[in-house]
């Protein structure tokens, strides 16, 4: 958590999102007690009804569950569940753009390669 | 003699207005608002200098008699109706060099006196927050700075307890710490309470974030009412070659264009189910809250 919100996407996807992240990052543990609506509000400085927008989401994908009269808690299975769901649209979110960029500047597939293949002999 | 006796209004039905208007002499301020406002949101109000919002919210809380149309708490009338009036409180702007009366008061006296028109009035969260923003009861209003009265208003609006609450300009004066503390004090009040509240200001995208909805008056008349979220959702500034941004606007709602070189740039304000066309060689951007705002409220309005 504690990311700061920006204008370039839905306050509500943002703040699903900055769950999501804390929990393929093992911030948030599976069968953990998530940030209430009211806590979200209150650190982000946004109405609670966004907050409940973006914990809704994740209700809906399966990611937190509600137990009556205490809170919300993170699913067992839900970081294997984001995972794959980010898998599928690593395409889409990061590689296309990257293409796209790379064809306006005029960078070929075989330097784009050649630039994978050493950012990660570095790495 | 049949005395009608007035009931305690059921806070829980929403207040309403229906076909306000207020005319001061020949020039009428509001042209026929319609507007219900639900228990249990926060509002923003927003529009230029002069679009009426104050008179609205004077209306809309009894303070100020209006020239046509009512205003209804719960089904009753809120006109001369001390149970209804008690229900709503509007701090409205201070201004010292304003009403003689006000000016001369010291912040203690002016709590009491608005104090006592709340039953529900809160001596222990008024002490809090004179605390909090270091203000002393016995200082006079004519000697406070604009951002020191912003915080008097600000004790009134949040020590009332009522359940509906208008606040006008609280940002106004307020520096940028200030300001957050009071979005968070509000939010905190409001997770506490549920408590309705109408805020507004000029200060448009710190606000956002904490607007269920957003009412945007202009001229007399409501242009929007919608949710926040939704409101900035549904409006993207798209921008390109001048024939593919034609193509793509075509049959939207069009707002704000500008030609910038070879390029020009738009709002588009999407309906629901309405959606860009995807074979348009175009820039898409998400737009602010205050960029919507502007964009509809400049002259001229829709554009092409």
């Amino acid at each position: 958590m504690q990311a700061v919100l920006t204008q370039e996407k839905s306050i509500y996807l943002q703040i699903a999102e900055m769950i999501e992240n804390d929990i393929l990052r093992e911030v948030l543990l599976e069968e953990e007690q998530a940030p209430s609506t009211n806590e979200l509000a209150r650190v982000y400085a946004i109405n609670p009804a966004t907050a409940a927008k973006g914990v809704n989401l994740l209700v809906d994908e399966g990611i937190l569950y509600k137990k009556r009269g205490i809170g919300m808690f993170v699913m067992a299975g839900a970081k294997e569940k984001i995972r794959r769901k980010r898998r599928e649209s690593f395409y889409q979110d990061y590689v296309a753009r990257l293409l796209e960029e790379a064809r306006s500047l005029g960078i070929s597939r075989e330097e784009l390669i050649q630039m994978i293949a050493g950012q990660d002999k570095e790495g | 003699m049949a005395r009608e006796e007035r009931r305690t209004p059921d806070i829980r039905q929403g207040l309403t207005g229906r076909g306000i208007v207020k005319r001061y002499g020949k020039k009428e301020v509001l042209h026929g608002i319609d507007l219900a406002l639900e228990p249990g949101k926060i509002y923003g109000l927003i529009g230029r200098n002069g679009a009426g919002k104050t008179t609205l919210l004077s209306l809309l809380s009894a303070q100020n008699p209006l020239t046509a149309g009512e205003v209804l708490l719960g089904g009753e009338p809120v006109w001369e109706n001390i149970l209804a009036m008690s229900c709503i409180c509007f701090s409205r702007e201070l201004n010292p060099s304003g009403e003689a009366g006000t000016a001369a008061m010291k912040v203690g006296q002016y709590l009491d006196t608005a104090a006592a028109y709340f039953p529900h009035w809160d001596r222990e969260m008024e002490s809090r927050l004179l605390a909090h923003f270091q203000l002393e009861r016995r200082e006079k209003l004519a000697k406070l700075s604009k951002g020191m009265l912003s915080m008097v208003t600000i004790i009134t609006a949040m020590a009332s307890k009522a359940p509906y609450t208008f606040l006008d300009e609280p940002a106004a004066g307020l520096d940028v710490i200030a300001r957050e503390e009071f979005y968070r004090m509000l939010l905190e009040e409001y997770a506490a309470t549920g408590r309705t509240f109408v805020i507004s200001t000029h200060i448009i995208d710190e606000a956002a974030a904490v607007l269920e909805e957003t009412i945007i008056l202009k001229d007399g008349e409501i242009l929007v009412k919608e949710n926040t979220e939704e409101l900035v959702s549904s409006c993207v500034y798209i921008s390109g070659r001048e024939e593919e941004v034609r193509k793509a606007a075509q049959g939207l709602r069009v707002y704000h264009w500008e030609a910038v070189g070879r390029s020009v740039g738009c709002m588009v304000w999407l309906r629901e189910g309405e959606e860009l066309p995807s074979d348009c060689a175009i820039q898409v951007q998400p737009v602010s809250l205050q960029k919507i705002f502007a964009a509809l409220c400049q002259e001229g309005g829709e554009a092409q």
